[in-house]
């Protein structure tokens, strides 16, 4: 009874010094939000609108349609059409357009003839060349198609026609003819992602990662310096509940920013959350909890703030990195990819995305969670025991 | 219970280095103990020792009875601490920092709010109790820190300079408040480096030095111990004081000499005059005495004199000479030796053998 009103005012502390520290409440509150729009705006989302040229060198339906698919596709934002294309090259060189798409002079001409198309491409900035590229192959492997659809039925006909007369260009025509006869049918089974929705479970587990070890650093570490925990380390009150208290107060917290987080995730990037809030939000708790007492262990010996911040970073930093926040790990080479195995945020990550984007149950995801416990039980019984009482 | 605390072999090593080295040391029940050492002696290892926030390597050491070891919690309740950097939580108020302390000592809530309004009177911080410790004074913080520090209602108080950076009114108060507390049953332990405090207010003073008790006695003692060391010797110092009566008079350095060293102005039981005019002459004739071997002139025409063989004799030989030419004694003083003199001197062996 007396232990659950020390853990009570532990927790009481937590939100009077939040309510009295405006500033520290605001970054409670806009801190998620900073993130969310970072990740979201600044690396989830699609590129469009990306300036290029087009060199129209003859008229003709093909050109016309050409045109018309290049000019209706959001990721190019077609700045001038010409006819020059010594000037459309300029135009690149000089970095006033990402790249020149070149019709040649015979785009009209002989549909039957092969017809060479150029990309003079701005290769310097990766990201354009990674969308542009294949956004420009799949439209015109489109028109080809299309065309070669189109040939197939026209030559059919004529192979009726002309069959004795030209055997190879029957055979040519029936080659086309069963091309066009194959479709590819993508099923994607959990719709349609895209980069941001796969980004934000992986950054809200990110950011309640960072504040959860930071935070863990001011609270036992700074309190240590500042001789707060002395005091308290003097009353008849244990370890256990000293830390119980610091952890029951930082995870409030953190529900209340990771469900800012949620919110800021569906509201300003329609994130999906098919596997339904509470779920997410149990996941949120378990990975908050483990890396508090991650964080617990680290400051466990640590005499100042500073120390706790020095000693946390090389743990933080790259676990940000290869667990699978930005990029799959298993993407990642070899020996990142056995880093990742062994970091909680990996399984954080799993866990959110399944989760969030799957929409699979806490029940599909137990290897996940029981991963997150375990490393939980270790850090908190690791940190216990080595919590220095002597401060 | 006659002692509070007793320390047997008390030992904390950190690595290979010694903070505390066999320290064996009893502290009288309901006793004002001073805990005095230079920067680094092992006090505040030996007070975090005893408040159990250090484990000791080896010895022992009760509290109140209870082991520091065996009987943590037991320690705990029968002690308040007062530490030097005010510890309570800043943004929290100082009532509520003071219910905080009540609950972590398992104070009963129906007597929780009457202590701790009885005790923010006692030290007069009542109206600042809505105010958060972070935009309190130096001493209002002190205050809020006893409170905190007496709401379980502590056998033993431990004081770690209370009083530093307090103005000499507030440091009045709590010098009071101290006494008060006292008085009322506590024992306090107070560590501090205010030795005219520790003299004022202590019954007994232990010195530690390199992690040893290097002294230990009531300030009195000490000081009588130091002099009883020096009488062999008998050397004793007399401050005459004498102001100038024209502005332009200088003394000839030749004619002042400085005392040498801290052991030699030891040596010297010291006394002031205060003269209200002073002449080349009056200073000539106050060098010729016999029992006068040395002079220093101070600040504003203030001449220190050392006195071989001080005794009523020499008062009243330097006292003749002066009123015989003409000055005009307006005070005479004679100092014991502070426990200032006792500290530096103590210390100093104790770093010499050290050394040695």
């Amino acid at each position: 009874m007396v232990e659950t009103k020390k853990l009570m005012w532990m927790v009481k502390k937590e939100w009077l010094s939040l309510k009295r520290h405006p500033s520290r409440l605001i970054s409670i509150l806009v801190f998620p939000i900073i993130m969310i729009l970072l990740f979201g705006y600044g690396m989830g989302g699609d590129l469009s609108d990306l300036p290029i040229v087009v060199v129209s060198q003859s008229n003709g339906d093909l050109t016309d349609m050409t045109l018309e698919t290049i000019k209706t596709n959001d990721i190019y934002h077609v700045v001038k059409i010409t006819n020059n294309v010594n000037e459309a090259k300029d135009m690149v060189d000089k970095g006033d357009v990402k790249a020149a798409i070149i019709l040649p002079s015979d785009y009209d001409s002989d549909t039957s003839q092969q017809k060479s198309v150029t990309f003079y491409l701005d290769s310097s900035d990766q990201m354009a060349t990674q969308s542009l590229v294949p956004t420009t192959q799949a439209i015109f492997s489109q028109i080809s198609l299309e065309q070669a659809s189109a040939m197939a039925t026209q030559s059919t006909n004529s192979t009726i026609a002309v069959e004795d007369a030209d055997t190879e260009n029957s055979l040519s025509s029936s080659i086309n003819s069963f091309k066009s006869s194959i479709t590819l049918h993508i099923n994607k089974i959990y719709g349609d992602i895209k980069y941001i929705d796969f980004l934000v479970p992986a950054v809200l587990g990110m950011t309640v990662m960072m504040s959860c070890m930071m935070g863990m650093g001011a609270s036992i570490a700074g309190e240590r310096e500042t001789g707060e925990l002395a005091r308290l380390f003097m009353t008849p009150t244990s370890v256990a509940t000293v830390i119980g208290g610091k952890i029951l107060g930082k995870l409030s917290v953190e529900f209340l920013r990771a469900m800012i987080l949620l919110s800021a995730a569906i509201l300003l990037f329609g994130a999906t959350v098919n596997g339904g809030i509470l779920p997410t939000i149990i996941v949120l708790i378990i990975g908050a909890l483990c890396f508090v007492g991650f964080g617990i262990m680290m400051s466990a010996r640590a005499s100042t703030q500073e120390d706790y911040s020095q000693m946390v970073m090389p743990f933080s930093m790259p676990m940000m990195f290869v667990s699978g926040v930005f990029y799959p790990v298993e993407t990642m080479p070899w020996i990142f990819q056995q880093i990742a195995y062994i970091c909680p945020l990996t399984y954080l990550n799993d866990a959110m995305r399944a989760i969030m984007l799957k929409g699979q149950t806490l029940g599909d995801v137990w290897f996940e969670l029981l991963v997150l416990i375990g490393f939980t039980i270790f850090f908190f019984a690791l940190g216990v025991k080595r919590f220095n009482r002597d401060v | 219970m006659k002692y509070v605390i007793e320390t047997k072999d008390l030992t904390k090593r950190y690595g290979k280095f010694t903070a505390v080295n066999s320290l064996n040391m009893k502290i009288p029940n309901k006793t004002i103990f001073g805990m005095l050492g230079p920067n680094g002696a092992g006090k505040t290892t030996t007070i975090k020792m005893l408040t159990c926030l250090a484990q000791p390597t080896e010895g022992t050491a009760k509290v109140y009875g209870f082991d520091v070891i065996k009987e943590p919690n037991k320690v705990r309740d029968v002690l308040g601490m007062v530490p030097q950097h005010v510890s309570l939580y800043k943004d929290l108020t100082v009532l509520e920092n003071s219910e905080l302390c009540a609950d972590f000592y398992g104070v009963p809530e129906d007597v929780k709010f009457d202590r701790i309004n009885d005790l923010m009177e006692l030290v007069d911080i009542k109206y600042a109790q809505d105010k958060k410790i972070g935009q309190l004074s130096g001493g209002q913080k002190q205050k809020a820190s006893l409170v905190a520090s007496l709401v379980h209602r502590p056998e033993i108080l431990f004081l770690d300079e209370p009083t530093i950076g307090l103005d000499p009114t507030t440091k009045r108060i709590l010098w009071e408040l101290i006494q008060d507390l006292n008085d009322s049953g506590h024992t306090i332990i107070l560590c501090s480096h205010d030795m005219h405090e520790v003299d004022m207010l202590c019954d007994n003073v232990g010195i530690i030095n390199t992690g040893n008790l290097v002294a230990y006695d009531t300030p009195q003692g000490l000081k009588d111990t130091l002099l009883k060391e020096e009488k062999d010797e008998h050397d004793k110092i007399v401050h005459i004081a004498l102001s100038q009566t024209h502005e332009d008079k200088e003394i000839s350095k030749e004619d002042i000499s400085s005392f040498k060293n801290q052991d030699e102005f030891l040596k010297f039981r010291k006394m002031s005059f205060l003269v209200d005019n002073l002449s080349e002459n009056l200073t000539n004739k106050i060098k010729t005495i016999s029992y006068v071997y040395d002079l220093k002139i101070g600040k504003q025409g203030r001449i220190e004199l050392k006195i071989d063989k001080f005794n009523d004799e020499a008062i009243t030989e330097v006292i003749k000479t002066v009123v015989e030419d003409g000055g005009i004694i307006s005070s005479i003083s004679t100092e014991e030796p502070s426990l200032e003199d006792v500290f530096i001197k103590v210390t100093s062996e104790a770093k010499d053998s050290a050394r040695a």
